[in-house]
């Protein structure tokens, strides 16, 4: 957390890039709203403006390139010195990552909130927009977790760089990044509700619209549980095979 | 010229030689663009059309996009990495020729997962955009002049680095004319749409030419035109400047 508050200019930028983003993003889902009598999807345009600032806080706080990063260190052999130190390796990162993106969090959530309320008003509701800063954190927390699952594939074909493009559009579409998972075609919304990916940014997202169920922080809960214990348990098998290779 | 010939295509030559992770990262690029277009398709699916742009314009917005930043990104990559290298003093091993710099700089270097963007532009306009012979000729003129307005707004505001030392305008830049070129400009309004017209040409990259494709207008034609070729006579003029205050950092082979 210190080292990202150190990093200013770092930060600035990808808050006020954040801000960028959302001012596009959310103008057009707007615009689409406006267009199409005032709804869509069962959206409001003041309630897409709102997910739109959380489901883009919850993905541009964390380091985007975070599968390609750890599949470089691990190709590298720069994981190799974490190694020996006498704690899980994947724990250590994934509280360090944890900690780097709480700060950016907590800016992008305020400055989001301050823009949205100032473009279209006030949040859709106290107790969902309570709801969301929750939501936003377990998301964050689903998110990294699934990353380090993803970037061990590296322990075996030595390069996460096509994992990382695939799980990004991944969370652009099938996670509700960029249009509510109500936009998209039945069989393909069914699938997006079943994986993990509606947890790092549809359910933030539809808490800040103003919708109060609680079921989907449920939902949030089972799946970091299930993506920790999957990123320690990739990663455990890696390591092993990455001794093997004398690494 | 022909030394800038010789040059591209020995830059192209190293870019081919991995054949494997040439084709993996063109294809990783196309998925990439494919999912710009699926999200396009569900949007306009639901709100059936914003401030007059369809479906079909957008996929025309997005061909001319990625055609003409294919081509920018994919064959003229140091003109995003310009301000980096000035930055760094790591221009000399292209000073010491006898070629003229800038143009060798742009040419010295073929990025491999853009041009990805360039077959999937091409691909996009033939399957997706209806090209009928005034289509196919406005697509063409919209992406060369693209070309030119993102090259000379890449290298001129590259070339603040020679100025100020650091990249950071250089990156900011980039991202914010990337973003905003994604989108229609209609979707902007005031002062923000002004500057898609002006500092950041945003704008003349797809934009514009989307709209001549669906209705052409003389006026418009013109003023991207007249873009490109201050967008370009801005590049070029304070690349030379700044290459004055030019400082070695004996990094030799880095461009």
């Amino acid at each position: 957390m210190q080292r990202t508050l150190a990093e200013r200019g770092g930060f600035i930028v990808s808050t006020g890039f954040y801000l960028a983003v959302v001012a596009v993003v959310g103008s057009l889902w707007r615009a689409a709203a406006d267009g199409k009598g005032g709804t869509i999807a069962g959206y409001g345009a003041a309630s897409l403006f709102w997910y739109i600032a959380a489901t883009e806080a919850a993905t541009v706080s964390l380091n985007m390139r975070l599968i390609d990063d750890i599949g470089t260190d691990i190709s590298g052999g720069a994981i190799a010195s974490e190694m020996l130190r006498p704690v899980s390796l994947v724990a250590v990162r994934m509280a360090s990552e944890f900690g780097r993106a709480l700060p950016r969090l907590t800016t992008c959530t305020l400055a989001g909130a301050v823009m949205s309320w100032i473009i279209v008003g006030a949040p859709p509701g106290l107790v969902s927009a309570a709801m969301t800063v929750v939501a936003l954190a377990l998301a964050i927390g689903c998110n990294i977790a699934a990353q380090h699952a993803f970037a061990a594939i590296a322990f075996w074909i030595r390069d996460a760089r096509s994992a990382w493009f695939l799980y990004q559009k991944l969370v652009f579409v099938l996670g509700g990044m960029l249009l509510p998972i109500e936009v998209l075609p039945g069989p393909l919304r069914l699938v997006a509700r079943l994986l993990p990916f509606v947890s790092m940014a549809y359910i933030p997202g539809r808490f800040a619209a103003g919708h109060v169920e609680p079921l989907l922080l449920l939902q949030q809960v089972g799946w970091l549980v299930a993506l920790l214990a999957i990123a320690l348990r990739i990663f455990a098998t890696g390591e092993r095979r990455l001794q093997v290779v004398g690494g | 010229m022909r030394s800038l010939t010789a040059t591209m295509r020995s830059a192209f030559a190293e870019a081919w030689s991995n054949r494997s992770g040439f084709w993996l990262q063109v294809s990783i690029m196309i998925v990439n663009d494919l999912v710009w277009v699926v999200f396009w398709v569900l949007f306009f699916r639901e709100a059936g059309s914003v401030r007059g742009w369809d479906t079909q314009q957008v996929l025309m917005l997005q061909a001319i996009l990625t055609t003409g930043g294919g081509i920018v990104l994919g064959f003229f990559n140091n003109a995003r990495r310009l301000g980096q290298l000035a930055a760094d003093g790591a221009l000399d091993a292209t000073l010491v020729l006898p070629v003229p710099t800038l143009p060798h700089l742009l040419v010295r270097r073929v990025e491999t997962t853009n041009l990805g963007d360039l077959i999937f532009g091409v691909a996009l306009f033939v399957i997706g955009c209806d090209p009928t012979w005034s289509r196919i000729a406005i697509y063409l003129a919209g992406s060369l002049i693209s070309v030119i307005t993102l090259t000379g707004f890449l290298v001129a505001i590259g070339s603040l680095s020679f100025f100020f030392g650091r990249n950071e305008a250089g990156e900011l830049g980039f991202h914010a004319m990337v973003m905003f070129a994604m989108y229609p400009v209609d979707v902007f309004t005031g002062p923000g749409r002004a500057v898609l017209y002006s500092v950041i040409p945003a704008a003349f990259i797809a934009s514009v030419p989307a709209k001549l494709a669906e209705s052409f207008d003389l006026g418009m034609a013109l003023g991207m035109i007249g873009a490109a070729v201050v967008f370009a006579t801005v590049g070029y003029t304070m690349f030379t400047l700044g290459l004055r205050r030019y400082t070695s950092g004996s990094a030799w082979t880095r461009a």
